[in-house]
């Protein structure tokens, strides 16, 4: 077996083990080391690479194709950019989390079976969440806490579908599926929760503002990107998605506007950015495809640019809430710069990367005569340009004076965010050359007078109505707030509900559990008078533990049902 | 207060350039639009200048969409209670 054939990502997860043993400066360098190595895996080509029989089956580990190619790169790139801006950062628990996070979600792009996948699944969920604990703090150990638990139910929801499927087809190799049947579903909604589809998106603009600087750009780059490469591989050409998607772009612009975190914003931003994908992938043709790989590939490198410049902003200012920010141009000149760069790529104007990938993917609906989903992206679009493309740097960098007075983002972050521009605008310049790195093989031309006056247009004007609301005082104002998302309904709803009902069956659950207990002690003792030896107690676990258990009790429950 | 009031004066000027810029660019757009003959993908994008009003009127319709969202579900900062 060569080294390539082990599966990228591996030397990322093994190098997490000893990352936290190294001293600093050391420890980038050999975190850099590892992504290098684990890319080396990239070169094996197209193929099945290692396969582990288990129990009858196989577990695939390593399997590649053009589809995986792209997302392969695109991971390890935010991975190195990473390790870049995160360097000025001494404690390990964000680096070893995050080299683990993003070797698990590579591991995932190249899983070949179900199961495989499922385990990486699981992984990326149970490494992210330390990026959202190492905040500190109730509030952020809450936030982990409601994040875990929905990662986790997608994954047990995978495990489901991948035993039904097995009940039905005797295998669980990971392919294109038909919606229809039990096992299809459960994958479905899987992948649905990881993507964050309407209503299930409650946990992505709850969680990632609540990570640290660092730890959001790693989480933006990853988790809801795989479910884009697992929703391609698995579902391309699936009707249902072209509306799904189209309400993810639509819906999130709204809370956008009035949402004063801005890194909230952004994650607002970053569920209307999947719902594009996810439109090309319910299409699926080749140029769709392609459309949503290039949009996925392109947009990881300029949403991390934008969540890198505003953890910059909150290193050095101590907050991104809108009211609190503005004029930040002078003291961070260049972070400002980098910040709309990534702002124009997103709002794709033309020499960005934004304008090539989702040139494709408009014109894969325009070819199906798709005219309302078109004409919805179309607005969504200008949707994107009012929140990522204006409203972040404006009121960051310009709109009123905030009076901080702090100095230039550390020499790490600007290096980082250098980078992903230099991406942005390479993209955006050369896009020929980026076109070779996607899954079909196509001739398409962005740069033409049409695409480029039309998109020109759509934004300018788009920009002059921003001048429009401003100057006639339409325009909303920032207002330290909480706006209600879909994870209001786990958080506020389910509880007044379910809370009443649960303190009864705990109640009597208690007066079960008191005699449980009682039992369990005297066979304790009783066991301590005959060995001699202290033994610990029963323990009772905290309700996030238990929702688990009993989400995994359920899944077991299921299994059996199916394999029964 | 000095060093603000300076900021401020200046992030004024930089708004008026701005605006002057994003006139002069919509008003060579208009122009460009009856000299460079342009297609779209749809047949309403063929209809003369329809980017440039869609964009204008999504633009507001995501603003003014936001602002009575915003009486629905703005809630105080402390709702969760755990700020």
């Amino acid at each position: 077996m060569a080294i390539t054939d082990l599966t990228p990502g591996l030397w990322m997860m093994l190098a997490a083990f000893v990352v936290p043993f190294i001293p600093h400066h050391f420890r980038q360098i050999v975190m850099l080391g590892a992504i290098a190595l684990s890319a080396m895996s990239l070169s094996a080509g197209a193929g099945y690479h290692w396969i582990v029989p288990v129990l009858g089956q196989h577990l695939i580990l390593h399997h590649a194709d053009n589809l995986t190619f792209p997302f392969g790169v695109i991971f390890h790139l935010a991975a190195a950019l990473n390790v870049i801006y995160g360097w000025h950062e001494r404690k390990p628990m964000e680096h070893t989390a995050g080299l683990a996070y993003a070797g698990a979600a590579i591991a995932a792009v190249h899983a070949g079976d179900l199961l495989s996948l499922f385990i990486w699944w699981e992984a990326t969920a149970v490494t992210s969440v330390f990026l959202i604990l190492a905040s500190g703090g109730e509030r952020a150990k809450n936030a982990a806490m409601r994040y875990l638990l929905v990662q986790v139910a997608s994954g047990v929801l995978l495990l489901a579908g991948a035993a039904f499927l097995w009940q039905e087809t005797g295998s669980w190799w990971f392919g294109a599926m038909e919606l229809g049947s039990v096992g299809t579903w459960c994958i479905f909604l899987a992948f649905g929760i990881k993507a964050a589809f309407p209503f299930l998106n409650g946990w992505l603009q709850d969680a990632y503002p609540e990570a640290t600087v660092i730890g959001t750009v790693m989480l933006s780059a990853f988790t809801t990107k795989l479910a884009i490469y697992a929703l391609a591989r698995g579902f391309a050409g699936t009707p249902e998605l072209i509306w799904i998607g189209a309400a993810m772009t639509a819906f999130p612009v709204f809370f956008a506007v009035i949402e004063n975190d801005l890194r909230r914003v952004l994650s607002f931003s970053l569920n209307n950015q999947l719902g594009f994908m996810i439109v090309a992938i319910g299409i699926g043709t080749e140029l769709a495809i392609n459309g949503a790989v290039a949009h996925a590939f392109a947009h990881i490198i300029y949403k991390s640019l934008l969540f890198m410049s505003m953890g910059a902003v909150l290193y050095r200012v101590g907050t991104v809430k809108a009211s609190e920010l503005g004029g930040l141009y002078r003291c961070m000149p260049m972070t400002m710069v980098f910040c709309i760069i990534g702002a124009m790529s997103i709002s794709a104007f033309p020499l960005f990367s934004g304008f090539v990938a989702k040139a494709l993917i408009m014109s894969a609906i325009g070819y199906e005569g798709l005219v309302v989903i078109y004409m919805i992206l179309l607005a969504a679009s200008a949707g994107v340009l009012e929140h990522s493309g204006i409203k972040i740097p404006y009121f960051t960098f310009f709109g009123h004076d905030g009076g901080h007075d702090v100095k230039e983002a550390p020499v790490n972050m600007l290096i980082a965010m250098g980078v992903a521009s230099i991406f942005c605008i390479g993209i955006g310049v050369m896009p020929q050359m980026y076109y070779q790195i996607l899954p079909f093989a196509m001739e398409y031309q962005p740069y033409d007078g049409s695409h480029v006056i039309g998109q020109l247009q759509l934004l300018i004007f788009a920009m002059l109505a921003f001048v429009f609301l401003m100057r006639a005082g339409l325009y909303p104002p920032e207002i330290p707030s909480t706006v209600l998302n879909a994870d209001w309904f786990y958080r506020r709803l389910a509880p007044a509900i379910l809370g009443p009902v649960m303190r009864a069956g705990l109640s009597i659950a208690g007066s079960l559990d008191g005699m449980v207990i009682r039992s369990a002690r005297t066979l304790i003792s009783g066991a301590r008078k005959m060995v001699g030896l202290p033994m610990a107690g029963p323990v009772v676990p905290g309700p996030a533990a238990l929702v688990q258990i009993s989400l995994l009790t359920i899944l077991l429950a299921i299994i059996y049902a199916a394999l029964g | 207060m000095k060093k603000i009031t300076e900021t401020s004066i200046r992030l004024k000027e930089m708004g008026a350039w701005m605006t002057l810029i994003l006139f002069g660019l919509g008003v060579l757009l208009i122009i460009l639009e009856f000299i460079i003959h342009r297609h779209g993908e749809t047949k309403l994008e063929d209809i003369p200048l329809f980017p440039a009003f869609y964009g204008f009127g999504a633009f507001v319709l995501v603003v003014f969409g936001g602002i009575i969202l915003r009486k629905i579900i703005m809630r105080s900062e402390d709702y969760y209670g755990d700020n």
